[in-house]
């Protein structure tokens, strides 16, 4: 089951029924995964287009979710019909994997320099605490909020201990890098 | 437009969907499609001399329930296939059933002892009943490519290729009032051929009709 599963779906839900501030939080949500998804493959003016075009069709289209059925496959099956639909304007010939409703979500665009890198081993660098953080809200789609509840910490300082830990591993990639390149 | 901007107005623009938004859109649909059926096949071909006679007859049902149990599994297909996401297996599968009544109940015909074979086979309208099949069928496939462009199919040659079984079981369930044919060996050949050519008919078409 995808993270964000239960959280986007009941927005959705509330959506349907006409709820513009659930259907706001949803899209902005989707919005983050989106562009990170698309950004890894196409190009940027044409990842941003792809971004709109498949709210738009999410927006169209939303009488055909059914509410028995997961909602990140919904979303996951527009995202990939959009991209190949992309593909397919630029003549590329792509295969697109058929199910792959978790590669969309667990990425975000805050997640994304750290994505390519071996995250576990930069997390590893972290004290236990920290890592925890880190990875329940920036990798799990933890809310800050439930976050703040299991660790027994205000909200803010979830933020903030968070914020500095992806600094702090930031600089290691940095000092990784300079390191790489002095060998 | 910035995104930003966009959700801002999708969100602005919201209105409730009702629950069966789907099953309503796709009923209309069918209905208006199978409307124009009837028109062609009574125009086209009109109904057999006798109808009400032969709907006594256990060979009218036999067609009749073929043909309806195909269309039904067929517009469940289109249903699933027109929302991204869903698992389309199981309307597949269901497919089988109808197929292999109706070959098993050909083969209890032909085996049983005296069996006309080219009659059981051939009857006496084999060479026009698939045409006649497909030509009944094209309003109701016309019908169901309309609804399907309203919901989001993400694999265009499935999706069509639905629409088409659809519309060809439904083209030969109408087409069964103008048919006097009643063996089984007959139906599972020519009925099944007619279906199929529709079914082809609509994938090909569902790649570049059914774009959204």
């Amino acid at each position: 089951m995808i993270a964000q599963e239960a959280q986007y779906r009941n927005w959705m839900l509330a959506a349907l029924a006409g709820d513009a501030g659930a259907y706001r939080m949803l899209l902005a949500g989707l919005t983050r995964h989106l562009r990170s998804y698309y950004a890894r493959r196409l190009d940027s003016g044409a990842a941003e287009d792809a971004v709109q075009e498949t709210l738009i069709a999410i927006h169209a289209r939303r009488a055909t979710y059914d509410p028995h059925l997961p909602f990140t496959a919904w979303v996951y099956g527009i995202a990939r019909y959009k991209l190949i639909d992309e593909y397919r304007r630029h003549k590329r010939r792509a295969t697109v994997p058929l199910d792959e409703a978790n590669e969309l979500f667990s990425h975000d665009e805050a997640g994304e320099a750290m994505a390519r890198r071996d995250v576990s081993k930069l997390l590893a660098k972290l004290p236990p605490a920290k890592r925890q953080l880190v990875t329940d809200i920036k990798l799990d789609g933890v809310s800050v909020a439930e976050a703040a509840q299991r660790t027994g910490l205000s909200e803010s300082a979830v933020k903030v201990t968070v914020h500095r830990a992806i600094k702090s591993l930031g600089e290691d990639l940095k000092d990784e890098r300079r390191g790489d390149a002095d060998r | 437009m910035r995104t930003d901007d966009l959700i801002t107005h999708l969100s602005s623009e919201l209105e409730p969907v009702k629950s069966g938004a789907v099953a309503r859109l796709l009923l209309g649909a069918v209905l208006l499609g199978i409307a124009g059926s009837v028109l062609v096949m009574l125009t086209v071909v009109g109904p057999r001399h006798n109808l009400a006679g032969a709907m006594t007859h256990p060979g009218m049902w036999t067609k009749l329930a073929y043909s309806f149990a195909i269309a039904a599994f067929g517009l469940w297909l289109v249903e699933r296939a027109g929302r991204p996401g869903a698992e389309i297996a199981r309307p597949i599968v269901a497919l089988a059933l109808p197929l292999l009544a109706i070959v098993l109940l050909a083969g209890l015909q032909m085996s049983a002892p005296g069996a006309d074979m080219p009659g059981l086979v051939m009857g006496r309208s084999s060479r026009v009943c698939a045409t006649y099949v497909t030509l009944t069928a094209l309003p109701t496939l016309a019908a169901t490519f309309w609804a399907l462009r309203k919901l989001a199919p993400t694999r265009l040659t499935l999706a069509g290729a639905g629409a088409g079984l659809f519309a060809g079981a439904a083209g030969a369930f109408v087409y069964c009032f103008h048919c006097n044919e009643e063996a089984a060996p007959f139906i599972a050949i020519w009925y099944t051929l007619g279906i199929v050519a529709v079914t082809g008919l609509g994938a090909l078409l569902g790649r570049t009709l059914l774009r959204w």
